[in-house]
């Protein structure tokens, strides 16, 4: 019951992250920007203005965004189907299916902050990575954690 | 006008009575452009009172980032009076019909320093008690693209192949629950097989979970 609980809190924190992640604008953070995927807020004549995001290669940053968004659906989908299973499985049995969406969420955000690391800002000198960015790869990491969890558990045979 | 429309939509929705001796003024909340483009910012009131014709629209702004307004149209006496020393002389046109409580301004090429807040005071006497209303300006060089094509095309083609994995998923199992039902019923009887498949009628679904796939 314990565990079953504190799975499910892991889970809704990683929702939360991936959201705060892919919501927030703290990807790369400057002195007088802070930018993140969808647009950026510059700091000209003291006041903050939100502009979109120039001199970006599109497509990478594109693909950023379409994977982080992915993640952030795949892990819910796999709240609602771990719930799902929960009821529906069969006793003794793994809970595959939660497991494969949480991959693939894992996969999905892992893929999109390498490209941002690896496409984007590489020859920017000053400023330096937000905390959506961090954030980002926290949740690589407790996703995958989450998914190798839904490989092993198995449900309990009264 | 739609506007109008609008206006008279939500008196019947009842504005309150108690309010029935003040002026309500709309504009927008905020408007987005871009650099270079016209936009129309629109103001109407609603009265209990039939339109006078002292009438009266103005309209002030107020630059970001500044503490003060100023004033940029003002209509009154049935003669509208245009900015012509201020940031928007000679970018600045009435469109809008006093007469139908309209008193919208249409701003020409627009440049980013015209962000900030564009305030709306309206006053039909003897109805003058009100509060003007705001609309922020927001200019963009570019409008933000939120996602492009290739954002779109990624996530609906994942989206859709995990649809269409577990609908054939699915599927399958289905399909191979029927056919181990229709080998076992061939098995028994070839001569009556369709007899006996009429006489079972409505076969139920084999239940899923007890085959082992």
């Amino acid at each position: 019951m314990l565990m079953l609980a504190a799975i499910v809190v892991l889970h809704i924190t990683t929702i939360i992250l991936l959201l705060v992640a892919a919501i927030d604008n703290a990807w790369w953070v400057n002195d007088s920007v802070s930018a993140d995927l969808w647009g950026k807020w510059e700091f000209t004549n003291n006041v903050w203005h939100y502009t979109n995001l120039k001199d970006y290669p599109e497509d990478y940053l594109q693909a950023v965004q379409a994977t982080s968004v992915l993640a952030c659906v795949f892990t819910i989908l796999a709240l609602f189907v771990f719930v799902a299973q929960l009821f529906t499985l069969p006793k003794g049995m793994r809970f595959t299916f939660t497991g494969i969406l949480q991959i693939i969420a894992c996969l999905c955000i892992m893929t999109g902050a390498s490209i941002y690391t690896a496409k984007l800002h590489v020859n920017e000198s000053s400023g330096g990575y937000g905390h959506c960015y961090i954030l980002a790869w926290i949740s690589f990491v407790l996703t995958f954690i989450l998914a190798l969890t839904y490989f092993i558990l198995r449900k309990k045979k009264e | 006008m739609l506007t109008f429309l609008a206006l008279t939509s939500v008196a019947l929705l009842g504005i309150v009575p108690e309010q029935s001796q003040a002026i309500v003024i709309y504009t927008g909340w905020e408007r987005h452009a871009l650099v270079g483009s016209d936009i129309r910012l629109s103001c109407s009131f609603f009265s209990w009172r039939w339109t006078s014709e002292d009438v009266t629209f103005s309209w002030t702004y107020r630059p970001d980032g500044s503490r003060d307004a100023i004033s940029i149209f003002h209509y009154t006496g049935g003669a509208a009076y245009l900015d012509n020393k201020g940031p928007f002389r000679d970018r600045l046109e009435f469109v809008g019909n006093p007469g139908r409580r309209d008193g919208s301004i249409l701003l020409k090429s627009l440049e980013l320093s015209d962000n900030g807040t564009f305030t709306c005071d309206a006053k039909n006497p003897p109805d003058i008690v009100g509060r003007p209303s705001s609309v922020r300006l927001l200019v963009f060089e570019k409008v933000p693209i939120q996602a492009g094509v290739i954002t779109g095309a990624i996530i609906g083609v994942v989206l859709g192949l995990l649809v269409l994995i577990v609908v054939i998923y699915y599927l399958m199992r289905f399909l191979v629950a029927r056919r181990v039902f229709s080998l076992s019923v061939s098995k028994h009887g070839k001569k009556k097989k369709e007899g006996s498949q009429q006489r079972q009628g409505p076969v139920p679904p084999a239940d899923p979970s007890k085959i082992k796939v």
